[in-house]
């Protein structure tokens, strides 16, 4: 079978509000059946971008291909394959959360029939489904958020666009938003998705796309960015005594957060290393392997954040 | 652009307006003044001892109230449309649907023009009890619930367009007011200024005596009150006075008004604008002498010397409709054209999420 064409390819984008440049050349590509992270800092331009793929803001420059749609020129065609989430929204007052999903579905021309049937499908997977007679507006802040998510698959798209989805959501939503958009994926669509927690976009992500003051910073799969050594951080009960093992055992450490930072070759050196060190006798409290690849790559990448 | 887009617009825009409280309560205070308007003008007429046909008064009057009072509400109930979805942040993830800037912009007007409507028709009661009181016509009444209906829908469309043009809601409320205020008053301080500057010295002869004084040449500049909500309604509507000698219908000579209140004929508000603004339209008579009369309009009147009743210039109400809706159609298309996306800059600064 051919290989797919990617859902999203942009090049070159560039977009200037006034005299602040928020993009100056992005580069961009969402492949299908992948979740792919948009990761940067603050101002990045990150909810620009998204903007101007969900055709809702013209870029100044570059070429943006969405679904095989360009989205000035054929903005409809390409509403019709994304679903777009943005990073704050409203929700009508006075509706309640089936109506407000209702109207959606038929903002997308759904049939009735199956309207119905989707939208009990989704209140059902984002766990709304007691709330369904309750109106929007007293909803809390985390369950408008899934409310939002429910609301941007009404018409199942093959694309989805999400801006800090997971902010305000309580840790088993996340978990549970991080399963629907694998799961989506899995099913063959392209997610991207923008966050701060990367943590959590480490677990979720296949591929990352760092974009900082405008420009892609770098576009990486997320296997290609684990490093060969990983990192682990040490607590004992004497800092004084584990401090003397480590450099005893030739491990170069270095003191962070209250503990020893060292870097090892994998976890069989770490158990090593573990079992070594209980031996000597220092009391270990804490052994813990530091998760922070993406972290890492993202604190390289800001370093100089203005 | 689909119908069916337009009725979802429409029908969500019409749910969530008569969901909140405040409508409810909004429509009461609606219908109670204009009760109560009905009430006190019916007293009043019957304390004036006012005997001949005292329905037509009460309608035009009530009619003419009840338009002042939806020029009034209306920028209010539609000026905020489309800004006021913005700051709530609702009109973003509608625009990324299949609706496009069209549905979304006719569906809000639908959705404004029929709240609109919803309260001309929580007028008809009292319309009706006009009616009922005789002298008025079903097809008169009927002309001018029309005709107040449309002019509802020109200034929702224009508030409409004024939520869709300014960033902030107080911008455009003030916008959509003092587009209101253009049309009534407006035009009406248009046209006296306009008219002052094409007077012209004319002789006349008032009996023995030439006077030379300086007239205001009325037909050249009347249009500048052509597009008034006021002139539009009165003068579009089939006069309910049968024909008379314009100096009886119209004698209302300072002084002398109870008197032909109580014993003249009709009094009939919208016939004083309709034959007012009519008789701008003709030309002044260069000699009045010959006829020996003077009108009560002063030298805007010429009479007609055959039939001895006000010349009538002709209507003034086509132009007046036609600019209004000319006007509306305008305000919708800028509101369209505001709602398109991919837009090319998020209006005044805002975010558009
Ligand atoms: N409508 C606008 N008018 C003017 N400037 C804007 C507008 N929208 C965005 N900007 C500017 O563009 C830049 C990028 O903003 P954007 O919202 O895309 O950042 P972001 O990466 O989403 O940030 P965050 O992580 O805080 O959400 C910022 O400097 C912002 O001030
Ligand atoms: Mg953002």
């Amino acid at each position: 079978m051919p290989e797919r064409p990617p859902a999203i390819v942009a090049r070159g984008i560039q977009r200037a509000f006034g005299r602040v440049q928020a993009l100056r050349g992005v580069d961009l590509t969402v492949p299908y059946g992948e979740v792919t992270a948009l990761v940067g800092p603050n101002g990045a331009g990150k909810t620009t971008l998204l903007l101007i793929l969900a055709t809702l803001l013209m870029h100044d420059d570059g070429g943006v291909s969405v679904a095989g749609h360009d989205p000035v020129e054929d903005p409809g065609a390409v509403r019709a394959k994304i679903g777009w989430m943005p990073d704050s929204f409203g929700v009508y007052d006075q509706l309640t959360t089936d109506e407000y999903l209702t109207f959606f579905a038929d903002a997308y021309r759904l049939p009735a029939a199956a309207a119905a049937r989707r939208i009990a499908e989704l209140l059902e997977l984002v766990h709304l489904t007691e709330y369904r007679h309750q109106p929007v507006h007293v909803l809390s802040r985390g369950q408008k958020q899934r409310l939002g998510v429910a609301r941007s698959l009404v018409h199942e798209p093959e694309i989805l666009l999400l801006d800090e989805p997971a902010s305000g959501l309580d840790p088993r939503s996340r978990v549970e938003l991080r399963d629907l958009l694998r799961g989506l994926a899995a099913d063959g669509a392209a997610v991207l998705v923008s966050s701060h927690i990367l943590a959590e976009l480490s677990e979720m992500a296949d591929r990352v796309v760092f974009v900082a003051d405008g420009v892609t910073a770098g576009e990486h799969r997320l296997d290609e960015l684990t490093p060969a050594t990983h990192r682990w951080r040490i607590q004992a009960r004497d800092p004084d005594d584990l401090a003397e093992a480590l450099s005893a055992f030739g491990v170069t450490a270095t003191e962070a957060g209250g503990g020893h930072e060292v870097e090892l070759d994998g976890d069989d050196a770490a158990a090593d290393l573990l079992a070594d060190l209980v031996t000597d006798g220092v009391r270990v409290t804490a052994f813990t392997p530091l998760g922070r690849t993406l972290e890492d790559a993202y604190l390289d990448l800001t370093d100089d954040r203005r | 652009m689909t119908l069916s887009g337009i009725r979802t617009m429409a029908r969500q825009e019409f749910r969530v307006r008569l969901r909140t409280g405040r409508w409810r309560t909004a429509l009461m205070v609606w219908t109670s003044v204009i009760g109560l308007f009905s009430l006190l003008l019916w007293s009043a007429l019957q304390w004036l001892g006012v005997t001949s046909s005292i329905g037509v008064t009460m309608f035009s009057t009530l009619m003419l109230f009840v338009l002042s009072l939806a020029l009034l509400v209306m920028p209010a109930t539609s000026a905020q449309s489309v800004n006021g979805d913005r700051e709530r942040g609702t009109l973003a993830s509608v625009q990324v649907t299949r609706l496009t800037a069209a549905d979304i912009a006719i569906g809000k007007f639908a959705a404004a023009w029929g709240t609109g409507l919803v309260a001309l028709a929580l007028t008809t009661p009292f319309a009706g009890w006009a009616v009922l009181e005789g002298g008025v016509g079903w097809l008169r009444a009927l002309a001018v619930l029309a005709v107040v209906a449309l002019l509802i829908g020109v200034v929702c469309a224009v508030s409409l367009a004024a939520s869709a043009v300014f960033p902030r809601t107080t911008t455009s409320a003030l916008a959509a007011y003092l587009a209101v205020f253009a049309l009534s008053f407006g035009t009406l301080i248009a046209f006296l200024l306009a008219s002052a500057l094409t007077a012209e010295t004319v002789q006349r002869t008032y009996g023995e005596r030439t006077v030379e004084t300086r007239v205001p040449q009325t037909h050249r500049v009347w249009g500048w009150l052509a597009p008034n909500p006021y002139v539009i309604l009165a003068d579009a509507v089939p006069s309910a006075i049968p024909a008379g000698p314009a100096g009886y219908v119209l004698g209302f000579e300072a002084g002398r008004a109870s008197q032909y209140a109580v014993v003249g004929p009709v009094i009939d508000p919208m016939e004083w604008i309709r034959n007012g603004v009519r008789g701008l339209r003709v030309p002044p008579a260069d000699d009045y002498g010959a006829y020996g009369e003077y009108t009560p309009y002063g030298d805007a009147v010429a009479i007609d010397p055959r039939t001895g009743e006000a010349e009538d210039g002709g209507p003034v109400w086509p132009y007046g409709l036609a600019f209004n809706v000319a006007l509306g159609a305008g305000a919708l298309w800028i509101t369209v054209r505001r709602l398109r996306t991919p837009m090319e800059e998020p209006p005044g600064g805002t975010r558009i999420a």
